[in-house]
């Protein structure tokens, strides 16, 4: 379909106004933390940094709590997204294929479970976890993130598996695979791209994961960045080149996982399947 | 290799029922073919042999074994999909050894079952592609492929050459019927198109709305259809029927006319008893069937509103006097005009006869 030059440079317009509410964020933080502390609290905000410094990586690196809450975000979120893909995924299947009483009903509940605020599930989830003695572990967000991200991660996998010709199963029964080899060895392979996506969503949920984090930690050594950082944001002062520092550093693990993952967002892997 | 045997078997999907109860048998080594219009179940009752559907009540024996409520793969069956549905992310190799590697057979076992199966399909330079890399043809060569490597019992076809263009449907048909011949395995084979059911079976079942409505040789069903619904669905273009009265009867001929299309008395032969002096039938007549008028035993007469000639034959789309359309063949490309009134030449002796309920008389 060809557009008109009107219809050309509204959608494009539209585009660019998107990416700058998106993007100009991101641009402050980033420019933002290589300035010098003078030029951040300028009265006259400049877009295009007048001066450059590492200094505040110095800092952030060498004189602040950062690679600990990195460490401990990291452990944090590879857990998560580890246990949330291997859950999802046979979850996702059973709703797909499997014939169980009650399927349809338990499938469109589980997304209920976004409909309460976390802070409605935080006070009985503490007491829970305090008795099994979890709080301050690290174990107990991973627990919290993976039931978060779960029910969105099962229904968008059950989509993505909707995306598989029924055939491509059916040929691997009479082809004598048992439903492991079915799950493992043809779906998985042929639904890379969603499995991409709910590892991605899960990282991201459990990264930016900051009320349960900041409840259930207590000790500031297994902070997460989220709750971490929150602490440099001092009564009386705020270091705004650390804060910035972090906050471009926060970003560089997430921006890796979409640089590797990115690779299985291949379109057509089902192609020369049927037809 | 494997027989085969339905007894009453029925499927049902909720209040709607399919299959409504079929009986047959197929003979070891036997190329049967299933056709039928869509929704005819033939898909289906497939299906059911090879165990992706369950059966609902009857009884499915595959080599003198129930295999009524066995897995799939416990069958001694092989299937290939009209879709071909082949692991997208594996190569050919890999595709076709599936089965084996199920099996757990062992590797040197599966690598040379499946070059045997690769020199049989012409498959060998493939065997390291993916089956996005090769074409449709190729795609379903690797899908019977992978059927070959589990010798199985029996072949089940689920219309596996109607995503193919025309040129390499007729190509892959003769192929099929070639593998049919080396192999001598029983085979089953869902089609809509009756040219591929009379080319390739051994034995047609025709099937309407879940049920058999004949089984038999591919001549035996064009010669000697049981009804009107047979009659039509076997032979191509179909059969033209044109609706009649029954004058009189005596011993198996039965006089009829059709004074609206100006046809006057014609002496078909019936089955057993012709129908009733007074009763309604339709006289079935093919179009490769009719004759000269000159000297015709019976004549009917129409307009000629379309011509299609293809080289070797014309066919010629009249509307008769009653508003039907009939189709008419002719060796001679250049006998027919469009929008002339055109007398055709009917043989009583090459005409069918159906009572009012499609049966044949």
């Amino acid at each position: 379909m060809k557009r008109s030059w009107r219809q050309a440079s509204a959608l494009y317009g539209g585009l660019a106004a998107l990416a700058l509410i998106i993007g100009l964020p991101f641009w402050w933080v980033v420019t933002g933390s290589i300035k010098l502390p003078r030029e951040i609290i300028q009265r006259e905000p400049t877009m295009i940094p007048h001066s450059f410094t590492l200094q505040h990586f110095e800092k952030l690196l060498q004189a602040s709590d950062f690679p600990v809450y990195l460490l401990n975000s990291v452990i944090v979120a590879v857990f998560s997204t580890a246990f949330t893909v291997l859950l999802a995924l046979p979850a996702a299947y059973a709703f797909f294929r499997m014939e169980f009483p009650g399927r349809n009903t338990l499938y469109r509940t589980i997304l209920l479970a976004y409909a309460f605020p976390g802070v409605v599930v935080l006070i009985p989830l503490y007491g829970l976890f305090a008795k099994v003695g979890l709080i301050d572990s690290p174990v107990a967000l991973v627990i919290v993130n993976v039931a978060l991200a779960l029910p969105f991660s099962i229904w968008m996998m059950r989509s993505f598996l909707a995306t598989v010709p029924r055939e491509i199963e059916e040929a691997a029964v009479v082809d004598g695979a048992p439903t492991t080899t079915i799950l493992l060895r043809i779906l998985m392979p042929l639904i890379a791209p969603g499995i991409a996506s709910v590892a991605i969503f899960a990282f991201i949920s459990s990264w930016t994961e900051y009320l349960f984090a900041s409840v259930l930690i207590v000790s500031d050594a297994r902070r997460t960045i989220p709750v971490g950082f929150a602490g440099i944001i001092g009564q009386y002062q705020i270091d705004w080149g650390l804060l910035l520092a972090g906050a471009t550093a926060a970003i560089v693990p997430v921006v890796a996982l979409f640089a590797f993952i990115g690779r299985w967002f291949v379109s057509g892997l089902t192609e020369g399947a049927v037809k | 290799m494997a027989g085969l045997s339905l007894k009453s078997v029925k499927k049902r999907f909720g209040e709607t029922e399919v299959i409504r109860g079929v009986d047959l048998d197929v003979r070891d080594g036997e190329f049967v073919v299933f056709v039928g219009p869509s929704g005819c179940g033939k898909s289906t009752l497939l299906r059911m042999i090879a165990g992706l559907e369950t059966t609902t009540s009857g009884s499915i024996e595959i080599g003198g074994r129930d295999v009524t409520g066995e897995d799939p793969a416990k069958r001694g069956i092989a299937m290939v999909f009209q879709t071909y549905a082949l692991y997208p992310h594996m190569t050919v190799a890999t595709n076709m050894g599936f089965p084996l590697e199920m099996a757990k057979r062992p590797k040197d076992e599966i690598d040379r079952k499946v070059r045997d199966a690769a020199k049989i399909l012409h498959l060998e330079q493939y065997l390291e592609r993916k089956p996005r890399e090769l074409s449709g043809g190729q795609r379903q060569r690797v899908a019977i492929g992978r059927a070959i490597v589990r010798q199985p019992g029996v072949f089940l076809f689920d219309e596996p050459l109607s995503n193919l263009d025309a040129e390499l449907r007729v190509q892959m048909r003769i192929e099929i019927a070639k593998l049919h011949q080396d192999l001598g395995t029983t085979m089953i084979y869902v089609t809509h198109d009756q040219v591929e059911a009379m080319t390739l079976a051994d034995k047609i079942v025709v099937l309407r709305a879940g049920r058999i409505e004949q089984v038999g040789a591919p001549l035996e069903l064009y010669e000697n259809p049981d009804n009107a619904f047979v009659a039509g669905f076997i032979g191509s273009p179909r059969m033209n029927f044109v609706p009649a009265t029954v004058k009189s009867a005596q011993g198996n001929v039965a006089v009829v006319t059709a004074p609206k299309v100006g046809l006057s008395e014609v002496a078909v032969t019936t089955r057993g008893t012709p129908p009733a002096p007074g009763s309604d039938v339709s006289i079935g007549i093919r179009p490769e069937h009719f004759v000269p008028a000159e000297g015709a035993a019976a004549v009917l007469s129409g307009k000629i509103t379309i011509v299609e000639r293809l080289g070797g034959v014309a066919y010629a789309h009249a509307q008769i006097e009653d508003g039907n359309t009939i189709t008419v063949e002719s060796r001679d490309a250049r006998e027919f005009t469009a929008g002339a009134t055109t007398r055709f030449g009917i043989d009583p002796k090459r005409a069918f006869l159906f009572d009012k309920d499609g049966r044949r008389a």
